[in-house]
């Protein structure tokens, strides 16, 4: 067989009925970018999750299940059973087998929002993503005790400008009636949007969490004993505690010893977490969700098959004439056969590709935005061994299908002209 | 008799005819009357003209020719070569090789151009390329040219070409590459008289210039006048 002949023939024959094509090509295009979109996004969606957090080998909280310590500390759900000292914070600085310490300590909010006191090494050391580090959009890290930096989500919800004075209540919740109105913050900064809970922030200092707090100890204001700002800046603030740590290692291969050593903590009963084990054991958690999108994909894969079955029965019906045409210059049955299928391929190829294209496009367009208005960090990237077989699966499966009226072609055109009784 | 597939005579030997049928009949289905056909003998480069109405078993008379169906009984001889003798495979290169074929309408791929239809068997055949001289291209120009098809026509989708000019061409695609033997089923019975005494003209002008032979299949008796063998084809052959 002419496998020359054969390829210019279908691709003449695809060129010729583009019009009637390019619909079935469209139709089959969609539901291979769908397809394929499902597999990316799913991917997508598991990696921004669990590098939601990046490049901090420890988190350390009071003593507590792993899950629960990953909810309060890095996704701001739920709140911390206890308390740590600020002299474990100071022993574990100490600790020669850490390169640095990250403070966290949280309990107020603002409008729905987390509060999180902290200090510049935050903003130095916390990494998301392919360690990516954290940047300020506009204005500056906080430097007076009532500077506030927001989360891009926070500003971007509460239209919040550089230099809006805000008021942060006492306790968390979205709706506090005890609030720090005597001591108001000033917006000093603005997150970069990084689509992770980061973004959902308010981030001021700790010497401010604890001016703000002075007079507090009964959990609401004392009368005469809280603090002006003024009084406030004229004094020195030690935090009695914080609720959690984040720990970088000088040598991560050590990260299991040194979380036995704070799990097995004298001072006070303490819990180290792996961010990563934790963040892949919250994501099994959820897998649900993850095996209900799987699930989509499959029947697309249905769908867009019973479409380009669709297409090919189409198709086959007008070639009588052209098939007598061939089989009398001496075209082959195979040759028949074949010109059916390498169609059939050739469409599911062109599909492929505009699915490629017209997904690629799709994300570099769309993933600034979706990352400013969503915090959907969806990043462009070369399709992994998954989507490639499941990009490849269409084809293969187009040449399955492609059998079935190529397997017809063969038969009738072993039998005499190929269907058509020609003059 | 040799069963040689070399179409070259021997030259001690007479050179065998182009088409040679002995005792033929063939029945489509079981409860369908049997067709009995009348032996054939036409030598190389001559016309034969079948007569016959509709129904009488013309196609299918071409059709064992072709060597699409195989007839129930009898035999089939194009050049020296016994058709019974070749496979289903062998019999498809034999007729890319030596027969052109003609129907009565939609004869052209309707996704090629003119000239890509007439050198179409040159892609099937390596024999009718050797022969399509100086090279398939220009000897398919040359008898698109001698069949009057206007040149602007050429490199356009043979759907833009009127009833009469898509019947040159396939006249051009059967004659490129001068296989020995061409067949023609009706090829005028969508024309009107005047195109269809110039398609009779051209085709066996040019096939008495290539030394090509022709059965010409028709219902119409007034063709038989351009043809030296005349079988008349009738109810006379069918049999229960």
């Amino acid at each position: 067989m002419n496998a020359r002949l054969a390829l210019d023939l279908a691709l003449a024959s695809l060129w010729h009925r583009r019009r009637v094509l390019a619909l079935a090509c469209l139709t089959l295009t969609l539901s291979v970018s769908l397809l394929l979109g499902i597999q990316y996004l799913r991917t997508e969606v598991r990696h921004t999750f669990t590098s939601t957090i990046n490049g901090t080998d420890l988190i350390v909280g009071a003593r507590s299940g792993p899950l629960n310590l990953l909810l309060y500390t890095v996704f701001h759900i739920g709140n911390a059973t206890n308390n740590i000292r600020w002299s474990t914070f100071q022993a574990l600085e100490a600790d020669d087998r850490i390169d640095w310490l990250v403070p966290i300590s949280l309990g107020d909010s603002y409008r729905g929002y987390r509060v999180v006191a902290t200090d510049r090494r935050f903003l130095d050391h916390f990494r998301y993503g392919q360690d990516q580090p954290l940047r300020l959009a506009s204005g500056h890290w906080f430097s007076d005790m009532f500077d506030v930096v927001l989360g891009a989500s926070v500003a971007r919800e509460l239209g919040h400008q550089l230099d809006d004075q805000i008021i942060l209540s006492h306790g968390g919740g979205r709706t506090s009636f005890v609030t720090h109105a005597a001591t108001p913050f000033r917006v000093s900064g603005i997150l970069a949007a990084t689509g992770t809970p980061v973004d959902q922030g308010v981030y001021i200092s700790l010497d401010g969490m604890e001016a703000i707090h002075v007079g507090w100890e009964s959990g609401i204001a004392a009368p005469g004993r809280t603090l002006t700002p003024e009084q406030a800046r004229q004094r020195t603030f030690t935090p009695g505690a914080i609720t959690a740590i984040y720990i970088g290692l000088k040598n991560p291969v050590l990260t299991f010893r040194v979380q036995r050593a704070i799990n097995e903590f004298e001072g006070e009963p303490l819990s180290a977490i792996l961010p990563g084990v934790a963040l892949s054991e919250l994501w099994r958690l959820m897998g649900q969700f993850e095996r209900a999108l799987l699930a989509i994909t499959g029947f697309v894969v249905i769908t867009s098959l019973a479409g380009l079955a669709a297409v090919l029965l189409t198709l086959q019906a007008q070639r009588a004439h052209e098939v007598a045409v061939l089989r009398a210059t001496g075209a082959s049955p195979a040759l028949i056969g074949a010109l059916q299928v390498i169609e059939c391929v050739t469409l599911a190829l062109v599909s492929c590709g505009l699915a490629v294209a017209i997904g690629a496009l799709t994300l570099a367009l769309l993933s600034p935005w979706l990352l400013d208005s969503y915090g959907l960090n969806l990043r462009l990237r070369p399709l992994d061994l998954a989507e490639w077989g499941l990009l490849a699966a269409v084809p293969v499966a187009a040449l399955l299908v492609g059998l079935v009226p190529a397997l017809s072609g063969w038969r009738q055109s072993r039998a005499g002209w190929g269907g058509a009784r020609p003059g | 008799m040799t069963e040689t597939q070399d179409t070259a005579p021997a030259p001690a030997e007479p050179p065998a005819p182009a088409l040679r049928t002995r005792d033929l009949s063939f029945r489509w289905q079981p409860d369908q009357p049997r067709l009995r056909f009348p032996d054939l003998e036409l030598p190389r480069g001559e016309h034969l003209f079948l007569q016959g109405a509709s129904g009488s078993g013309k196609s299918t008379l071409l059709g064992l020719i072709c060597g699409l169906q195989r007839p129930d009984t009898g035999q089939i001889q194009v050049l020296d070569q016994d058709l019974g003798q070749l496979r289903r495979g062998a019999l498809d290169r034999f007729r890319a090789n030596h027969l052109g074929i003609i129907f009565q309408q939609f004869n052209l791929v309707p996704y090629l151009s003119a000239l890509a239809n007439v050198t179409l068997p040159c892609r099937l055949s390596p024999e009718r390329r050797a022969r399509a001289l100086p090279a398939p291209e220009p000897a398919a120009r040359a008898l698109l040219k001698q069949l009057d098809i206007p040149e602007d026509h050429w490199h356009r989708k043979v759907t833009g070409l009127s009833i009469g000019q898509q019947q040159r061409v396939a006249a051009a695609r059967a004659l490129i590459g001068a296989p020995p033997l061409i067949l023609a089923d009706e090829p005028t019975s969508a024309l009107d008289t005047d195109n269809r005494d110039r398609f009779l003209d051209l085709l066996l002008g040019l096939a008495r210039e290539h030394r090509i032979a022709v059965v010409f299949v028709s219902h119409d008796p007034s063709l038989g006048h351009h043809f030296h063998h005349h079988v008349r084809l009738g109810r006379s052959h069918h049999e229960r």
